[in-house]
C-alpha cells in the first residue's frame, strides 16, 4: 500500500480547505463534506449532460441513461456485487430498509414471525421493522448489547430460531462506533435460511465492503455519508431476494404493461426506481466512489483508526469525560460519544460550535440505545480520513473551555 | 467566551446559582415540561394567594439553557398578578417567535436574546415558560385549587 498523504487531500474539500477561521469538523457520521470532484461532476452533469434517463431516443437522453447505468456499474464493483442489476438506487439508505420492510417482510411475515434487530440500531432500521411487525402481529425482537456497546449475541438464544424470519443489523453503529461481526451473524442465519439485512450507512466508504464476502441478503447505504451528494442511496440484494421483494414506489418507469385491472411490473432493478431517476445523484455518488476507490478504502479505515486512537486516548485522559462504546482497536470505527459529568451534551456541542468545532449532541436517532446506556443523550465526536490531530486539539480545547464554563465550581 | 457567546454571564449565573430551585412539597400547583428529543426535563411549582404568585419554585436537569431559564422564569414571575404573568408568558413566546419586532419583557431577561439565534434551542428556553401557561390555564378552570 503506497503511503496516502491524507493532509494533501484535505483540500480536495472546499469547505475544508477555504475555512476562515479553520472547521473542525467532526461530524461525519451524520454527513460527509464533499470533494471538490465530486461537486463538479453534479455541476458537469447539469451543465452538459443533462437529459432524461430511460425516456428519451435522442442523443442527449440515450447519453444520461448511460450514464445513470454506469453509475450503478461503478456502484456494483465497489460493493462487490455479483451483477449490476443486484444494485438498486434508492433516496437513501432509510428509503432502502423501508422498501425491504414493505416489499418483502410484509409479504412474507406470518402472525407469530420474529424480525430481530439489536438495541443499537439508528430508527431508520428499526421503525420500519416496528411498524411491519405491528401490521402483521409479528414480534420485534431485539438482540441486546453488552455493557462495552457491543452486540451480546450470547444473550439472544432465539436469533436463529424457528419463528425468526429475518435480522437487520448495522455493519457500524453510528452512536458507538462498534463494528459488529456481521459476517459471522449471516454465517449462523445461512444455516436457518433467515434473510440478514445490513444496514452499512455507516461502514460503506469507510472501510472495505464487499457483499459476497458478507454474504448478505440485503445491504443499504446513503451517498451523503461517503462523499457523495444527498438524495441518493442503494440498495443491493441477491437476485433471489430482490425477486421476492414488491416496488414500494408504483409509477413511471417501474411497469412492464399496465391495464385497467392489472399491470404488471418491469425487470429488476426498473421495478424499484419508480418516478424519474436522480441522474445527478447517480452521478455525483459514482464520482464519490471512484475518488474513494484512488485513495484505497484500506488506506481509508488505517487513517480514521489512527485518528480514532488518538482521539479516544485524548478524550479518556480527561477525569470528566465518560467514554461509551468498545475500547480503541478494531472493534470500532472512528465515532466517539461521549459525556461530561454533570454537564448537558447541547452545551458541549454549543461551546464546540463557537469555537469552529462541529460535533453532534442528542440522542442520534438512536433512542433506545439510549435507554441502554442510561442517558437522554450524549456528544458525539465523529471522524473522516480528511480530519488531522490538529482536529482532535480543538476538541481538547473545548472540552477544557465546557469544563471551565459548566463544570462544578 | 466572546462577547456572542450565548453564555453570557448572567445566564451562567443562574446556572450556577439557580434561584428558587429544590423541593415542590408545598406547592399547591406543579406542572412538568419536558422535551424527550434533548432530554430536558424540569417541574415548575407555584403557590397563589389573591390572584398573586406569592412563590414559584422549580426542580428538573437539563441543558445550561434551560435551567437558567427556569430560574430567571421563577424569579421574573414571582410576585405578578395571574394576569400579568400570562401577559409576561405571552410576550416571552413572542419575542421567541419567528415574526421578529418584539423586543424583551424586561431588562432581567434580556440575556436570553443570546439564544434567539440558534433555533434549535429556543425550545430549551420556553419550556419552564410553557409549564408556567399550563399552571395558568389549570388556575383558570380549577380556581378552587388556589382558594380562589
Amino acid at each position: 500500500m503506497a503511503a496516502v498523504d491524507f493532509e494533501a487531500l484535505r483540500d480536495d474539500f472546499p469547505n475544508l480547505a477555504d475555512g476562515q477561521p479553520p472547521l473542525h469538523y467532526l461530524d461525519s457520521a451524520a454527513s460527509t463534506q464533499k470533494p471538490a470532484c465530486v461537486i463538479e461532476s453534479i455541476r458537469h452533469c447539469y451543465a452538459h449532460e443533462y437529459g432524461p434517463v430511460h425516456r428519451g431516443l435522442y442523443p442527449l437522453a440515450e447519453n444520461a441513461s448511460e450514464n445513470y447505468e454506469a453509475a450503478r456499474r461503478t456502484l456494483a464493483r465497489f460493493i462487490n456485487a455479483g451483477t449490476t442489476d443486484q444494485v438498486v438506487f434508492t433516496r437513501s439508505a432509510t428509503e432502502a430498509i423501508n422498501l425491504v420492510a414493505s416489499g418483502w417482510a410484509a409479504t412474507h411475515l406470518q402472525s407469530g414471525d420474529e424480525i430481530w434487530v439489536s438495541q443499537m440500531e439508528h430508527h431508520s432500521n428499526f421503525l420500519p421493522w416496528q411498524r411491519v411487525c405491528n401490521q402483521r402481529d409479528a414480534r420485534l425482537r431485539i438482540i441486546p448489547v453488552d455493557d462495552r456497546g457491543r452486540l451480546d449475541l450470547e444473550n439472544a438464544p432465539e436469533l436463529f430460531g424457528p419463528r425468526s424470519r429475518l435480522i437487520a443489523i448495522s455493519q457500524m453503529s453510528n452512536v458507538l462506533g462498534t463494528i459488529n461481526p456481521v459476517r459471522e451473524v449471516v454465517e449462523h442465519a445461512r444455516r436457518h435460511d433467515i434473510p440478514v439485512l445490513v444496514d452499512a450507512a455507516q461502514s460503506v466508504g469507510h472501510m472495505p465492503v464487499d457483499v459476497q464476502e458478507l454474504d448478505c441478503d440485503f445491504l443499504v447505504a446513503s451517498a451523503h455519508k461517503m462523499c457523495g451528494p444527498t438524495g441518493i442511496g442503494f440498495l443491493y440484494g441477491t437476485s433471489a431476494r430482490l425477486r421476492e421483494t414488491e416496488p414500494l414506489l408504483l409509477g413511471g418507469g417501474m411497469v412492464d404493461e399496465v391495464g385497467i385491472d392489472h399491470s404488471s411490473w418491469a425487470e429488476i432493478p426498473a421495478r424499484f426506481e419508480a418516478g424519474s431517476p436522480n441522474l445527478a445523484g447517480a452521478v455525483g455518488l459514482a464520482t464519490a466512489v471512484d475518488y474513494l476507490s484512488t485513495i484505497g478504502l484500506k488506506a481509508i479505515e488505517q487513517r480514521v483508526r489512527d485518528l480514532t486512537d488518538y482521539a479516544y486516548q485524548t478524550l479518556e485522559a480527561f477525569d470528566e469525560v465518560l467514554l461509551y462504546g468498545p475500547e480503541t482497536g478494531n472493534e470500532r470505527g472512528g465515532i466517539l460519544s461521549f459525556n461530561i459529568e454533570g454537564i448537558h451534551p447541547h452545551d458541549v456541542a454549543q461551546v464546540a460550535g463557537e469555537q469552529g468545532v462541529a460535533i453532534r449532541a442528542g440522542h442520534h436517532c438512536c433512542q433506545p440505545l439510549m435507554q441502554r446506556l442510561g442517558v437522554s443523550s450524549t456528544a458525539r465526536a465523529s471522524l473522516n480520513f480528511y480530519n488531522n490531530e490538529q482536529d482532535i486539539s480543538a476538541l481538547a480545547d473545548v472540552i477544557n473551555e465546557t469544563v471551565k464554563l459548566f463544570g462544578k465550581r | 467566551m466572546t462577547d456572542q457567546s450565548i453564555y453570557r454571564a448572567v445566564l451562567l449565573d443562574h446556572f450556577h446559582n439557580p434561584r428558587n430551585k429544590g423541593d415542590l412539597g408545598d406547592m399547591q400547583i406543579v406542572r412538568r415540561g419536558s422535551n424527550p428529543r434533548c432530554g430536558d426535563e424540569i417541574e415548575i411549582g407555584i403557590n397563589c394567594e389573591n390572584n398573586t404568585l406569592e412563590s414559584v419554585r422549580f426542580r428538573g436537569r437539563g441543558c445550561s439553557i434551560c435551567l437558567a431559564s427556569a430560574s430567571l422564569m421563577t424569579e421574573s414571575a414571582r410576585g405578578l398578578k395571574l394576569t400579568q404573568a400570562r401577559d409576561l408568558i405571552e410576550k416571552m413566546q413572542l419575542w421567541f417567535g419567528d415574526q421578529g419586532g418584539v423586543g424583551p419583557p424586561g431588562m432581567g431577561l434580556a440575556a436570553l436574546g443570546s439564544v434567539r439565534q440558534h433555533p434549535a434551542r429556543k425550545k430549551c428556553v420556553l419550556l419552564a415558560w410553557q409549564a408556567l401557561d399550563e399552571i395558568l390555564d389549570e388556575i383558570e378552570r380549577h380556581p378552587e385549587i388556589v382558594g380562589a
